[in-house]
């Protein structure tokens, strides 16, 4: 029996200072800190929202914060996009201990997704870092796929993925691109329509005589004076039109004269005589005899040939020189 | 041969007989200064028994030309005002009864006349604006069950006001196309300004003007200008720009279309050959050309041409749709 006393006291002479040591300890407020996530709801469609209380337990002489989640980089590797976070500071007094801290996510993905690891850091009341605690909560949301039935609302889209490639040298590249297939264009289109028209003013002139020529023939091979003079108004118009760059085929001859007249051309009156009578045979019924018609024809083959020969000179083709 | 040799003496009575008409111009130069292409127009409807519809903002002096024309041409000048509240009574007349001889009697209106000056024709209901068509078109009216000869020359000039649509009428097209001719009157230059103004700002009456052209003069005018030689070729050019109106993808102008929701009638091919010849006529010539007929080309079809919507929407007018059949149909 003495020996059971002797082994009760021993006891507690073991117990006494741990339960003082425990007491003491618990009088100056230093707690094992404990974290608990809660995840609210538990099951959300696809790009809806979650909300996650994190509440610290800890020491009176501390303060909690929440690191982490702060950036998109840390969530990159999860399927949550933090929308919002607040700090819950409005506890009563008796338990200033404790911190609580919401966080608002989108959820993507598909199944059972674990909230992402955060870590929650203890200061002293100098702002010292005592404490750091990394964790990985259990907590998980279930979520589902959309489907056709479920889509009612409107759900928060994924931000943008950031192009390899920056988007302005892309716009760049190809403004630069059809800039140059368009002078490239441009360029040949002036080329070509250059061509063309020193072509069409070289050979106008020639065109003309040979045309002349051959109503020449037709007219001693016995073609009706009347016709030719209308084939002789019809070559005079191509002409002027090919040579000078006038409307001739479908102006007047009051139009013609008045486009020549501005362009001060040599052989004005000749030609506009010429066309008159041109004129006069079309429109007025005038019969002119072959002798006339081959004058006629001598005359529109001089002017031809006096505007070609002001052309070697320099100044524009048949203009009259005004010294 | 013969034909040229005709058409050479024709010229020469034309010279002669279109003396009164330079005549008439001076004594229009008294009173109206510029504006010579309408006063050149007028002389060309009143050639050839037609009407005009004068377009232009007030205060241009589209009534004095037109009275002032009247005077000259000592013709009988009537000008009714359009108003909303017409009778067409009011224009042609009507049947008065007389309580001694119990009987209804015609009282003419004043559609009896030789030129008539339609102030605002728009202002009035289309009721109104078909009894000057009948008359127009028949020169002559119905009062009662009796008939009227107009008295020739008969000749209306109607005018309206293109900025100011409100409480109007718009003419019906079947109506505008009875207009041989719409002309826009358009304000003076600069220096003819300073000489209306000049001329206008006093207190004296106005200078009178001497009636210089007998009724003959008009008539013999008129058997001239039905000698005017017309070229088959200048006869196809007429229709192939009245066709072009229609069809303008047949002469290479497939732009217009879509911008064209209706072209001119056939009525535009014989008042355009009929204007071309007195244009001829004002010029002393016994034949017509190209330049007679694209000289009164827009005069006599910018009434007849309906631009389409896609035309309104890009501000194209019938004016620029002409400009653009003119210069692609080849001139004979």
């Amino acid at each position: 029996m003495a020996g059971f006393h002797k082994q009760l006291l021993f006891l507690f002479l073991v117990l006494l200072p741990m339960a003082f040591s425990l007491a003491y300890s618990r009088a100056e407020g230093k707690v094992q800190p404990e974290i608990t996530v809660r995840v609210t709801p538990d099951s959300v469609l696809v790009g809806d929202r979650i909300r996650c209380t994190i509440t610290v337990h800890h020491s009176e002489q501390e303060v909690a914060a929440l690191e982490l989640f702060n950036s998109h980089d840390t969530l990159a590797d999860y399927p949550f996009e933090l929308i919002s976070r607040k700090r819950l500071s409005s506890f009563p007094l008796s338990v200033a201990g404790k911190q609580a801290f919401e966080l608002e996510f989108a959820v993507f993905g598909n199944g059972h997704q674990s909230l992402p690891p955060f870590m929650v850091t203890l200061r002293d009341i100098n702002g010292r870092i005592t404490k750091k605690i990394p964790c990985t909560s259990s907590a998980s949301v279930f979520v589902r796929a959309l489907t056709d039935s479920s889509m009612r609302d409107l759900r928060p889209l994924k931000p943008p993925l950031k192009p390899s490639i920056p988007f302005l040298l892309i716009i760049a590249v190809i403004v630069g691109v059809f800039g140059v297939a368009g002078i490239v264009l441009l360029l040949l289109f002036l080329l070509k329509r250059t061509v063309r028209h020193s072509a069409e003013r070289v050979d106008s002139g020639q065109v003309a005589q040979r045309k002349l020529r051959k109503l020449g023939s037709s007219l001693s091979a016995g073609m009706p004076p009347h016709e030719c003079y209308e084939e002789l108004s019809n070559i005079m118009r191509t002409f002027l039109e090919n040579h000078y760059r006038i409307r001739a085929l479908e102006a007047v001859t009051q139009e013609i004269e008045r486009d020549l007249k501005k362009l001060g051309v040599a052989g004005f009156e000749s030609i506009m005589n010429l066309l008159k009578q041109a004129d006069l045979v079309k429109f007025a019924d005038s019969r002119p005899d072959v002798e006339e018609s081959r004058q006629s024809l001598h005359k529109a083959s001089e002017v031809i040939r006096s505007t070609r020969d002001t052309k070697g000179d320099g100044s524009i083709p048949g203009r009259l020189k005004t010294d | 041969m013969q034909q040229a040799v005709e058409l050479e003496e024709l010229g020469v009575q034309i010279q002669e007989a279109s003396r009164f008409l330079e005549k008439a111009g001076e004594q229009l130069s008294r009173r109206i200064i510029g504006q010579h292409e309408v006063i050149r127009r007028i002389f060309i409807a009143m050639l050839v028994n037609g009407h005009i519809l004068l377009e232009g903002v007030p205060g241009l002096a589209k009534t004095l030309i037109i009275r002032t024309f009247a005077a000259a041409m000592n013709l009988k000048f009537q000008r009714i005002q359009f108003t909303p509240d017409m009778l067409p009574a009011d224009l042609i007349g009507t049947m008065i009864y007389n309580p001694k001889d119990m009987e209804f009697y015609p009282r003419k209106g004043p559609v009896f006349a030789n030129v008539i000056l339609a102030d605002e024709i728009n202002r009035s209901p289309a009721k109104v604006q078909s009894a000057l068509l009948e008359a127009m078109q028949e020169h002559q009216v119905t009062i009662g069950n009796q008939t009227f000869p107009l008295q020739e020359p008969f000749m209306v000039l109607a005018t309206q006001n293109p900025i100011e649509h409100e409480g109007t009428y718009i003419l019906p097209e079947a109506q505008v196309d009875r207009f041989m001719m719409k002309i826009i009157v358009d304000y003076p230059s600069y220096d003819e300004e300073l000489e209306i103004m000049l001329q206008s700002a006093t207190t004296a009456s106005e200078l009178p003007i001497r009636p210089v052209v007998q009724p003959h003069d008009i008539s013999r005018a008129r058997t001239l200008i039905d000698r005017i030689y017309v070229d088959p070729r200048v006869q196809r050019y007429i229709v192939d720009l009245v066709v072009a109106t229609r069809k303008p993808a047949q002469y290479g102008m497939a732009n217009l279309e879509t911008m064209i929701e209706y072209g001119a009638s056939p009525r535009a091919s014989i008042f355009l050959l009929l204007a071309a010849k007195a244009h001829a006529f004002l010029q002393h010539r016994a034949y017509i050309t190209p330049e007679d007929v694209k000289a009164i080309a827009y005069d006599t079809l910018r009434h007849r041409i309906r631009p389409g919507y896609e035309a309104e929407a890009d501000n194209i007018k019938p004016d620029d749709i002409i400009r653009q059949i003119l210069q692609h149909v080849q001139v004979p």
